[in-house]
């Protein structure tokens, strides 16, 4: 599903301007799921130093999708990106359980914010194509998910790399973009 | 609509036509005027590829694709197939064979970059881990690494604990590049390496580094980096001109960041992009040479 395709969905959202914000830890595969929605060559990614944004644009309708650089160094940086997002989508290296309790606690910290209160959040349980990843069931109850009350919550398995999984989030989304709790 | 029809036209048939009177006058074929009309340098050979590639006989195009070996028997082909009577150009087919060289060289030196960013950096090979050592110890000769696995990677640029997952899509080219830079310029390295902490404009030496590896590799396969190959090797450019190329891009990157001052290091994409724009437009001059001068 590209970007074009997710904007026509999403057109009977009232606000002029949708912004998704795509966040997780550095090596989750945030600047491969932009590409993959951009239908950018995912070949010759390097890691993010800063951010990435893709815009769509069609009949005064925008879709902006911000991707941040996961490094904990830049980590402190994220707030600086919250205000008015309308989905945040959370991405998890399902393969990389060392960093399972570091990722936790950055999702914990980010649904505690005060900025994204109520925003709908979508994480993707992602890199499924490796054969050592942990399952999505696994992930949500590891990251202990059912705890989250104040918004709407998914977790969806995906492929980046491939594309698996990619388009059911990402409907998701687009039914959820108006679901932010004020 | 109208230049899109003009150069249809003239790419076909004017182009054709153009050279056959311009021939019938001077005596000479187009490849001849280029070498004789040129300077030895990359406008030349860019003439002469451009010429061979447009030119309509199959057998012209491919003296582009030919391999070093076989670049003495495509200038005998084509001074046969031209009709070039080379008692009266003397200079003309060693001219041709040079340029032929630089052409053969350059697209073996793409080969030769991809397969190097083809190769995943992998923890089980002893070779890829004892570069990656070698690269410690050269920017940081008077700390000792305590665990392979350690926070210590990111005080030279790294993302985390384990450096093996920064290479991504750059592959083995990104470690050989930052290494090189390491070895040839250590000096610099590490004064970029120091610079590169600093509090309000810091940046991560290592993955800025293979940024940077990404942007080399773009202009490369973009064919943007010919003229400064064609300028600076006589011959056929080997790799080790690739890795001198992107110590040149670490140095001067390194120098419009401090110039430009970000706000932050989150505004590292817009100035990558704009320095990339000003290296583009360097080297679209004929005679551009993008060189880091002071090897050690």
């Amino acid at each position: 599903m590209g970007l074009l395709s997710i904007l026509r969905k999403l057109k009977s959202a009232p606000d002029q301007e949708v912004r998704i914000l795509l966040l997780g830890l550095d090596n989750a595969g945030k600047t491969t799921l932009l590409k993959q929605l951009a239908s950018e060559d995912i070949t010759h990614i390097t890691p993010t130093q800063g951010f990435n944004i893709k815009s769509v644009q069609a009949q005064g309708f925008k879709l902006n999708v911000w991707d941040i650089g996961g490094q904990r160094k830049i980590r402190p940086y994220w707030r600086n990106y919250f205000e008015n997002t309308d989905i945040l989508i959370y991405v998890i290296d399902s393969a990389d359980r060392k960093r399972f309790e570091e990722t936790g606690q950055e999702l914990a910290e980010l649904v505690d914010e005060e900025k994204l209160s109520g925003v709908p959040v979508l994480i993707f349980a992602n890199k499924q194509d490796l054969l050592t990843a942990a399952p999505a069931a696994e992930i949500a109850e590891g990251l202990n998910l059912h705890t989250i009350r104040d918004r709407v919550w998914q977790i969806q398995s995906c492929s980046a790399l491939t594309g698996e999984g990619v388009s059911d989030g990402m409907n998701w989304v687009c039914r959820n973009v108006n679901a932010k709790k004020k | 609509m109208i230049i899109h029809l003009w150069r249809y036209f003239y790419t076909n048939i004017f182009r054709f036509w153009l050279k056959w009177i311009v021939r019938l006058v001077t005596g000479k074929c187009e490849l001849q005027r280029i070498c004789n009309g040129t300077r030895k340098n990359a406008e030349r050979t860019l003439r002469i590829e451009y010429s061979l590639e447009s030119s309509k006989y199959k057998s012209l195009q491919n003296a582009v694709n030919a391999t070093e070996d076989e670049v003495e028997k495509y200038v005998a082909f084509i001074i046969e197939e031209k009709k070039i009577k080379i008692q009266k150009d003397i200079g003309f087919a060693s001219k041709l064979q040079l340029c032929l060289l630089q052409i053969s060289g350059f697209r073996k030196l793409c080969l030769a970059v991809e397969d190097l960013r083809k190769q995943v950096y992998n923890s089980d090979s002893k070779e890829h881990e004892e570069q990656l050592m070698e690269l410690w110890n050269l920017l940081m000769p008077h700390e000792k690494l305590k665990a392979r696995i350690t926070k210590q990677w990111c005080d030279i640029g790294f993302q985390g604990d384990d450096p093996k997952t920064d290479f991504r899509g750059m592959g083995m080219l990104g470690l050989t590049n930052l290494l090189y830079f390491s070895k040839h310029y250590p000096h610099e390295a590490r004064q970029i390496l120091a610079r590169s902490n600093h509090p309000k404009l810091g940046y991560s030496y290592a993955i800025v580094g293979i940024n940077l590896t990404e942007m080399a590799y773009c202009l490369l396969t973009k064919g943007l980096l010919k003229s400064h190959f064609y300028n600076s090797v006589p011959g056929t450019p080997q790799l080790n001109d690739f890795h001198q190329f992107y110590c040149y891009l670490t140095y001067e990157f390194d120098k419009f960041w401090f110039e430009e001052k970000p706000e932050s290091i989150m505004y590292f994409n817009q100035y990558r992009e704009k320095f990339h724009e000003k290296v583009k437009r360097q080297l679209l001059d004929y005679n551009v040479v993008l060189a880091l001068k002071n090897e050690k």
